[in-house]
């Protein structure tokens, strides 16, 4: 997770939750501020808190700051009829906005049809997911950034590469300074691209032979996609004057496929 | 697909009803009279006809007595299913309350070490690990608690809907990665085909299914966890392998027995409830598939480990 992305292009999370005082709302902020996400927490006028006040807060600040994704709260307060009052703040924003990411927390026990009855109130296309309020900050932040979706022009692998799809290029960072890395182009970028791509999404995401195997030619495709990311690693390591293991960067797991991991 | 006897009684009898009044009314032209100077000159039909229509309708309102009492206890199950979601709202909140608090301090902590990079007893770091770690486990027994009262439900069934598994696995493993991860656990999925696509099913079940799969492989795993995601045909697998010592051979008959944990074999004092397995075979089979377990118990072998199958139909709507 850590360095993933570069600043998430300063992304604005909108924070609506009652408890975002609480040490585990903060400990989430503070992990999405760690990962460059600009956090907008809504705060109500009123003296009550009540779940209207907060419904009214959020409207506004949903026009007024026009966030790239939403965390929200099911429960606020304790009054009974706030007990739900989330989920009616979510359809105010989807049929505002039905495009905008919503990452919906819950506490309680899922339910076998709460999910699905929710999103049927919702437009076919709502963006929206849920999570529990005990998962941990990091969890938080992987749903959020698939919820949002796009992958950001660039990937850092741990704090010695860059990816740049936008140029096509893969830079080493030596001392605090980019330099392209030239060896690594064509399919080997491709390749390296599609292994960033995993772990972006899911850091335990592993690309099947069969996704990689049409980045390689010959008769023995298996064969030459290993010689291609042996060549891959050997090209990034001489970057940075290291030689990568077979345990390191890129791993070969029980000959199913490869996965990228952040080099220590 | 379930027959309901009592609307098929009562549309007979609606019938035969119908008949005895077609009857009583065609009885002038197709019936002959029987003693036609007489008071009784009617048709011998529309005696018949006669008959059959208050036979028809005693008949109708004995069954439509059963027919409403049956209704009347579909709505109390219902209800019951309703209140028993309300009751684990608030069971779920209540008791969370103490844990987010709890977990908010460890987390509160544990930013505050990594940020002043200060040294710290041993004892300490391992407290809020095992804090953490609890995490899952609670938010788990609570699910399990819902879905073992779920399956007492004599009318509940699987929902079919479309479901993308490759999205569950990766949702469950985002969750227990961080939790192996400080065990020294690696946790890898993959899903082959990668773009997996959609299946018809029940979502919820299959999510409480793998999660407590891997749970359970979370707890004996020595490094490693790999978690598949393939299809054939007609069905889908969700393979979950672990690297632990793996499950002894007289051990495995018991291992979805509801209780049943290694540590009741061992004699020693349990560490899970050993209902975590027990729901897993159960939704399982509520949802018309198998779940196997294979195993290589050894505490030196390298071949060891456990692979645990599961399998489920690619689409659940024709059954």
């Amino acid at each position: 997770m850590n360095n993933l992305s570069e600043k998430n292009n300063n992304q604005k999370i909108l924070v609506v939750d009652d408890e975002h005082m609480s040490d585990l709302m903060r400990s989430v902020l503070r992990r999405l501020e760690i990962d460059g996400f600009k956090t907008i927490v809504v705060k109500p006028k009123g003296t009550m808190g009540t779940g209207d006040e907060y419904e009214i807060q959020t409207l506004f600040a949903l026009e007024e700051y026009h966030p790239d994704a939403i965390l929200l709260d099911v429960r606020f307060g304790e009054y009974d009829t706030d007990r739900f009052k989330g989920l009616s703040i979510l359809k105010k924003i989807v049929d505002r906005n039905n495009k905008i990411p919503v990452l919906m927390f819950t506490q309680y026990a899922q339910g076998p049809y709460r999910d699905t009855a929710v999103t049927a109130t919702l437009s076919v296309d709502a963006n929206v997911d849920f999570i529990d309020k005990l998962a941990s900050p990091e969890e938080v932040v992987l749903r959020l950034r698939r919820l949002i979706g796009s992958a950001p022009e660039k990937v850092m692998i741990g704090d010695l590469f860059e990816i740049d799809s936008d140029n096509s290029a893969v830079y080493a960072i030596v001392d605090g300074k980019k330099e392209i890395v030239k060896d690594v182009q064509g399919m080997k970028l491709e390749i390296l691209k599609e292994l960033a791509a995993a772990l972006y999404r899911s850091e335990g995401e592993l690309v099947p032979f069969s996704k990689l195997e049409r980045f390689s030619f010959g008769e023995d495709s298996r064969a030459s996609l290993r010689v291609r990311i042996r060549e891959l690693k050997i090209s990034l390591g001489k970057s940075i004057g290291r030689e990568f293991s077979a345990n390191e960067l890129i791993i070969n797991v029980r000959n199913r496929g490869y996965r990228l991991i952040h080099p220590e | 697909m379930k027959i309901d006897i009592l609307a098929l009684i009562k549309k007979s009898i609606i019938i035969f009803l119908i008949i005895g009044v077609i009857m009583i009314i065609s009885s002038p032209i197709i019936g002959d009279d029987l003693s036609p100077n007489s008071l009784w000159w009617i048709e011998p039909i529309a005696y018949l006809g006669g008959s059959i229509f208050i036979v028809s309708c005693i008949l109708l309102y004995i069954i439509n007595y059963f027919y409403d009492k049956k209704i009347e206890d579909n709505k109390n199950i219902k209800s019951w299913s309703r209140v028993t979601q309300d009751y684990f709202d608030t069971f779920a909140h209540d008791m969370g309350r103490p844990l987010r608090r709890i977990l908010g301090k460890e987390r509160e902590v544990r930013a505050v070490i990594k940020e002043t990079e200060s040294k710290v007893p041993r004892m300490v770091t391992e407290l809020i690990d095992e804090i953490e770690q609890q995490s899952p486990n609670f938010r788990l027994m609570i699910e399990n608690v819902r879905v073992l009262v779920d399956l007492e439900n004599p009318n509940a069934k699987p929902s079919s809907e479309p479901v993308e598994p490759a999205s569950v696995i990766r949702n469950i493993t985002d969750r227990y990665f961080y939790v192996g991860k400080e065990k020294g656990v690696d946790l890898v999925w993959w899903a082959d085909p990668s773009d997996f696509g959609i299946v018809f099913g029940d979502a919820s079940a299959l999510d409480h299914i793998v999660t407590n799969i891997v749970d359970n492989a979370t707890k004996f795993a020595n490094k490693q966890i790999e978690i598949s995601l393939i299809k054939d045909e007609n069905y889908y697998y969700v393979k979950v392998w672990d690297d632990g010592q793996g499950i002894e051979k007289s051990h495995l008959p018991h291992i979805f027995n509801r209780g049943w944990t290694p540590e009741l074999a061992a004699r020693s004092e349990k560490q899970s409830s050993g209902i975590g397995l027990f729901i897993a075979d159960s939704l399982t089979t509520f949802c018309g598939g198998t779940l196997d377990v294979n195993s290589n118990f050894s505490k030196t072998n390298e071949d060891k480990g456990t692979t645990f199958i599961l399998r489920l139909p690619l689409d659940n709507r024709s059954k």
